[in-house]
């Protein structure tokens, strides 16, 4: 029953990630310079660093994206 | 402050403090996994990894946590908080060092998917554990800037709160974990040592700040008495309360009042200095000009300003804050 939990819950998590990831590279690719001034010109190096956060937090990525504006 | 972002904020006194960290870290390693081996010779060195990994960052955890309230007890820690992101991330890669390790060493040998095996055996420890690395996990890839931006110093500072939540159960998996196999009592007393540092420590901060946070008093229609201005040392502030804290600064021969609170991550700007004219932040640099709230350009930034006025020497800020960004005409000092 425990195991079964456990398993379930990892394959959530891990179709979280993947989501996470086809929101992740297209917004890092196209949108974040649209969505943040400051990206628009700042090395791939930013970019990898932010990865691991879009990919966890892709629900704010999207809403960010969609209806871009900074929050106060 | 920058324009354009860079991956790592890279200065010179930083990449000080970051060999200090790594020189640290490492030197902290060599020594655990060599005392240890001294008194257990036939202890393996997974296993002398596994414990050096976690205890660095246990360590690390209870600096970070300690950063804060020192700093508000005394100014000369804040270069400690200037780089404290950094230390933060280095904890969090120790921390997962430490679980890959343990993983590898106690739950990749069977046939269950070593995850589940690490979710399901035991008193439930390892699942303590891996829910404060996760947190460690959200806080380390929001570190940078960009979040700090895009999620609102308001969310970011509430996520980064969790560090508080995750110390609480990093405890709960070492009592249930480390402890409940370990009959030697260093550990534990090292521990009960740390929590009782960590409580004093903010409790002697919390009402230091307190003592400072009584409401001034307000004399007619709103407006706060601030205190004589020769009180107020050039380029510095006195920090009045109304409710909110405000900044009442005195420069050039004049008196601005701003809100306290920098829009970077919420720094005391009360306890920072005039700059070149700006009013600088003394936890990461961040600068105001004193007669608009706004970051010279290109820069974006804005914080509230207050009217001020002097009378009879004695420098009078208005409780009511105006919109972020609004220029009020200094009051001559």
């Amino acid at each position: 029953m425990l195991v079964d939990l456990a398993r379930g819950a990892l394959l959530v998590v891990a179709a979280y990630l993947v989501i996470g990831l086809l929101v992740a590279v297209p917004y890092l690719t196209f949108g974040i310079g649209r969505t943040d001034a400051s990206a628009k010109t700042a090395p791939w190096t930013f970019r990898v660093i932010v990865l691991p956060g879009l990919v966890a937090l892709w629900p704010w990525v999207l809403r960010l994206w969609i209806r871009p504006g900074r929050p106060h | 402050m920058s324009v354009s972002y860079s991956a790592i904020g890279w200065n010179r006194a930083k990449k000080a403090y970051d060999k200090v960290i790594v020189t640290g870290l490492l030197v902290y390693l060599a020594f655990f996994i060599g005392v240890s081996l001294l008194a257990h010779p036939d202890a393996t060195i997974e296993t002398l990894l596994i414990r050096a990994l976690a205890t660095a960052a246990f360590l690390m955890l209870h600096v970070i946590l300690s950063i804060g309230p020192l700093c508000r007890l005394n100014p000369s820690f804040l270069p400690l908080l200037y780089n404290r992101r950094h230390l933060g991330v280095t904890m969090f890669l120790t921390a997962l060092a430490h679980a890959v390790f343990a993983i590898v060493q106690f739950h990749a040998q069977g046939n269950e998917n070593p995850l589940v095996s690490l979710l399901t055996t035991g008193t439930g420890f390892q699942t303590l554990g891996a829910a404060a690395l996760v947190i460690f996990f959200l806080m380390a890839a929001t570190s940078h800037d960009f979040w700090l931006a895009n999620l609102g110093p308001r969310v970011w500072k509430t996520l980064h709160m969790g560090v508080y939540f995750a110390y609480a159960l990093i405890v709960m998996h070492v009592a249930l974990g480390a402890l409940h196999s370990e009959a030697h009592p260093v550990l534990a007393i090292a521990t009960g040592a740390g929590m009782a540092w960590l409580f004093t420590l903010h409790v002697v901060a919390a009402l230091r700040e307190r003592a400072g946070d009584r409401d001034d008093e307000l004399i007619d229609d709103g407006w706060i008495d601030a205190g004589p201005v020769v009180d107020i040392s050039e380029g510095r502030a006195r920090i009045v309360s109304a409710g909110e804290r405000i900044a009442v600064f005195r420069y050039d021969g004049k008196i601005s009042a701003v809100s306290n609170v920098c829009r970077h991550q919420y720094g005391p700007l009360g306890e920072g200095r005039v700059i070149d004219g700006c009013i600088t932040c003394p936890w990461h640099g961040y600068q105001y000009l004193p007669g608009n709230g706004r970051s010279p350009a290109p820069f974006t930034e804005k914080v509230a300003t207050y009217d001020v006025r002097v009378v009879g020497g004695r420098a009078y800020v208005h409780s009511k804050a105006n919109a972020p960004g609004t220029p009020v005409k200094p009051a001559h000092a």
